[in-house]
């Protein structure tokens, strides 16, 4: 069959000459981008106080639980590590069960339950296989209400708590955000940190008070995520976690000192965060580093501050990823760095603005340099049109594509309520950040970036990077205990 | 019990004249969409005096081609609102694309420019001999037992291409010419050396042209030859200690030869893993972490590659535990599994833990589309994804011991040692 294959060959040979049509010096034309929502979920407050919501999503036969309970490691006072060690003992043996116990009854269906604290909260997760959404309840009901803090478990978790803050002290990364926030946070319970002499303070008794103190309902939220139908698993949790009794939920109180003086003294008085006036540079004294790990820090703002969404815009364009300046500057250009970034990092109360970059010892007192002169720019120069247009196209695509992952919804959900977000936060985010202009982003950064008033935080090897940073301000040494070394 | 219903994953698949193989896989619950393109290139394939050659070229494909500027790769993608990453592995590199669902042509010309009209410049060389020297210094020489998996690699694949990682030795980045990284771009970036994964909210029918007329272009490579070699059982152990000033813990390693990733016996391999180190009720961390208090952490990772594999168990202990009662406690449990076994109930626990770890995989476009070509390249058969359980659940007691008995073989042992180096005494 001459012909046909003839004609087959002279399909294959048409094809490619067909293709070489297409314009390859420019990008393919897209449609609009697609309309940004974000999911709604099932959401009812239980009799008690307890807010539940509920997201129904059927990509896989998976169900995670997550109770946040809105107190956290602020309310650690005058033993740091205290909130940290409660959650860490929840999956640590209930009234009815073993540590031992409890672990082999939850690996055995492959459920998960694990706790942990942040500043503002403390969450205990559950998730399984959506066959054993009972079994899950049940645990996280377990875990998060009848911990039974046995003492002898109480006694291995704090030596495990020890080896890990052991092991932490020659990470150079934490060590520098350990030393940012107390800096930043001063005297504030934001800027503590669990010690090894903090952590052997700590006794079941206290453990016991802070749970009772704030596992209440009406301090709580509980996100259901997954594959699940809202009637029956709303029905279920009310079941669960109807009979929590409610009780009076824990104040903070930021103020004058004269509120103590006045017998007025609330539990929790929290002092102001310390101001930041000129440059100074802290160095921790880290032998045997081969980086420096940098952190350019200043005061930022709180979660509830309604120009985050616009600042995350004005943030994108100096360093929100590998499009951002700090990238273009101190990796693309210079080579000093895998990667350069900055971000607001907000809290409840406060919170850090901070640029960073893990730069060879040699060339660490050029980066900062680098750092400091991109912050002088992007609040002296205006920005540029298309730049911003980029990072605004950047946050706002990204956020969109957000919403495929269930987890982050679920969490932003406990946000709104534990930052006290309008409801419609997340629902109007994207608007917010197309509506940026490149006027308001320049004032946005001038208002919130100084680039007269931080901190300069190096960790690595003193001896070869005191010399390189002592140009911009009075250094202070640290060991990696972040105590003061004697110069 | 009631049984696990998982997701079937719907793909179509074909290949171009030139060898590219295409999967799609549509699903539309979120506008995203997710291209995962896996060239079958990895440190494996490199010379012994290059090693990092691969890894060091991935960051070479971010600068530009014939059709796009040098530094707006990454900035298209943002423009888009997107964004993208790549990673090399000992068999592989990788390169990953998430996009709202209107921009799934960027994807495709950008990967495909890629492949055609590769550029390796000077400038591009130089600036990023630098940056993957601060990479191997941030997740290797800076970091507490950074360079534990790269000294392990040496001692358990001594004499195969596996006896390096991905990060490889700043020496030879700095070696290597400009001819050399041209000659390795013809060599592999060739569409009969990769597998295009298009996965999430898009148009099947709108998606095959627009691949084809980028794609389609492309001319076929020559035929890749492929490093064949096999791990024999090793027939005595090794050993080595590693003296780092900011090793903060005593930590010690034991690891062995492993099966390759497919072997009838891998899943075998990986449940006994799971046995011994997964979740707070496996065997190691009840005797090592909660039993004597020895370590404040273990870990137990089965790693295994196209072409063989290792398994491994770490123990960091408490900083007053020696390393000696960590080796003890070890050789104990091992010697324990392979003596007498495992029991169907514990089986039957890491079956379950595997099942979930299973059920877990599908939520992201990313995700899946990464699996398919796992599937397509190292399986042989995209659809295993819808299979990958069997593998499991046919596992007996028997097969886990004689995995023990096959693996964990005294003689094979290979021990890495990181004491705790006091300031005062370091040599």
């Amino acid at each position: 069959m001459k012909t046909l294959s003839i004609l087959l060959a002279l399909g294959i040979a048409a094809t490619p000459f067909a293709r070489a049509e297409i314009d390859r010096t420019h990008q393919p034309a897209a449609g609009p981008l697609p309309a940004v929502t974000f999911p709604d979920a099932v959401s009812e407050t239980l009799p008690n106080g307890l807010r539940v919501f509920i997201l129904s999503t059927k990509k896989q036969p998976m169900v995670t639980f997550r109770l946040l309970i809105k107190s956290g490691d602020i309310f650690d006072e005058t033993k740091p590590g205290l909130a940290a060690l409660t959650a860490s003992l929840l999956n640590k043996g209930t009234e009815e069960l073993t540590a031992s116990e409890f672990a082999k009854k939850t690996d055995f269906l492959g459920i998960s339950v694990e706790a942990g604290s942040t500043a503002d909260a403390l969450t205990v997760t559950a998730s399984g296989l959506s066959r054993d959404t009972d079994h899950i309840l049940g645990f996280l009901r377990d875990a998060a209400l009848r911990p039974a803090f046995r003492q002898a478990e109480v006694e291995k978790e704090k030596r495990k708590t020890v080896s890990s803050l052991t092991q932490k002290k020659m990470e150079s990364a934490d060590l520098a955000v350990r030393l940012r926030d107390k800096l930043l946070y001063g005297d504030h319970p934001y800027g503590a940190y669990a010690t090894p002499e903090s952590v052997q303070s700590i006794t079941r008794d206290d453990l016991v008070k802070f749970r009772d103190a704030h596992f209440l309902p009406n301090n709580a939220t509980l996100v259901v995520v997954g594959d699940v139908e809202p009637a029956t698993i709303l029905a279920q949790v009310k079941e669960v976690f109807g009979d929590w009794k409610e009780g009076t939920v824990p104040n903070l109180h930021i103020g004058p000192i004269s509120d103590i003086l006045d017998g007025k003294l609330p539990r929790f008085l929290l002092p102001n965060f310390p101001a930041i006036k000129g440059i100074s540079v802290a160095v921790v004294d880290r032998p045997g580093s081969v980086q420096s790990n940098i952190i350019v820090a200043e005061r930022g703002v709180a979660k509830n501050n309604g120009d985050v969404p616009q600042l995350n815009g004005v943030n994108s364009v100096l360093g929100g990823g590998m499009s951002g300046r700090l990238f273009a500057n101190l990796r693309e250009k210079h080579a000093f760095t895998y990667g350069s970034y900055s971000g607001f990092s907000a809290k409840k109360l406060g919170g850090v603005f901070a640029a960073t970059a893990e730069v060879r010892n040699a060339v660490t007192g050029p980066a900062v340099q680098e750092i400091l002169n991109e912050l002088q720019r992007i609040t002296f120069e205006p920005i540029p049109d298309n730049e911003l247009a980029l990072q605004r196209n950047y946050l706002i695509g990204n956020f969109l594509m957000s919403v495929e992952n269930d987890q982050r919804t679920a969490e932003r959900l406990q946000e709104i309520d534990l930052y006290g977000l309008p409801k419609n936060y997340y629902k109007t985010y994207a608007a917010k950040l197309a509506a940026l202009t490149p006027e308001k982003a320049s004032e946005l950064a001038k208002q919130y970036i100084s680039p007269k008033d931080l901190v300069i935080i190096v960790v690595g090897e003193a001896k070869e990077i005191v010399p390189q940073v002592e140009k911009f301000g009075k250094v202070t040494v640290y060991d990696t205990d972040l105590k003061e070394k004697k110069p | 019990m009631p049984t696990v219903k998982m997701p079937v994953i719907d793909f179509v698949e074909y290949d171009l004249s030139n060898g590219l193989h295409v999967i799609l896989h549509q699903n539309k619950t979120a506008p995203v969409v997710g291209t995962y393109l896996l060239y079958h290139v990895g440190s494996k394939n490199e010379r012994a005096d290059r090693t990092g050659f691969a890894h060091f070229f991935e960051h070479l494909m971010f600068e530009g081609t014939e059709n796009i500027q040098r530094g707006q790769i990454d900035k298209l993608v943002s423009a888009a609102g997107g964004n993208l990453n790549a990673s090399t592995s000992f068999d592989r590199t990788d390169y990953h694309f998430n996009l709202p669902s209107n921009q799934l042509g960027l994807a495709l010309w950008i990967e495909s420019e890629r492949m055609l009209h590769g550029k390796v410049e000077k400038i591009g060389v130089e600036t990023q001999r630098q940056v993957v020297k601060e990479e191997r210094r941030l997740g290797t020489d800076n970091a507490p037992y950074g360079t534990l998996f790269e000294n392990l690699a040496a001692l358990v694949f001594q004499g195969t291409p596996y006896a390096w990682t991905p990060i490889g030795s700043v020496q030879y980045i700095d070696q290597a010419t400009l001819d050399e990284f041209r000659e390795f771009y013809h060599h592999y970036y060739v569409p009969n050396n990769a597998t295009l994964v298009v996965a999430g909210d898009f148009d099947i029918d709108a998606a095959k042209k627009q691949i084809a007329d980028y794609f389609g272009p492309i001319p076929r490579g020559k035929d890749i030859e492929r490093p064949t070699f096999e791990l024999k059982p090793q027939t005595k152990p090794s050993e080595q200690t590693v003296e780092s000033p900011t090793t903060p813990l005593p930590a010690s390693v034991h690891a062995w030869r492993a099966p390759a990733e497919a072997a009838a016996d891998a899943p075998a391999v990986e449940l006994l893993a799971d046995i011994l180190g997964t979740g707070r009720s496996s065997r190691l961390y009840e005797r090592l972490v909660r039993g004597e208090q020895a370590a404040s952490e273990i870990e137990v990772f089965p790693y295994l590659l196209e072409n063989g594999g290792v398994l491994g168990v770490s123990a960091i202990g408490n900083a007053d535990t020696p390393l000696e009662k960590l080796d003890q406690l070890i050789d104990e449990e091992i010697a324990k599994i392979r003596e007498k076994g495992v029991t169907e109930e514990e089986l039957q626990k890491v079956k379950n833990l595997k099942l979930r770890e299973l059920a877990s995989s599908y939520a992201t476009m990313q995700n899946r589309a990464r699996n398919l070509a796992h599937y397509h390249v190292m399986f042989g058969g995209t659809n295993q994804i819808n299979r990958q359980w069997e593998r499991y659940d046919a596992v007996t007691p028997k097969a886990i011991q004689d995995a023990a008995l096959k693996y964990l073989n005294p003689n094979g042992t290979n021990v890495l040692h990181y004491p705790v180096v006091k300031p005062n005494a370091s040599k």
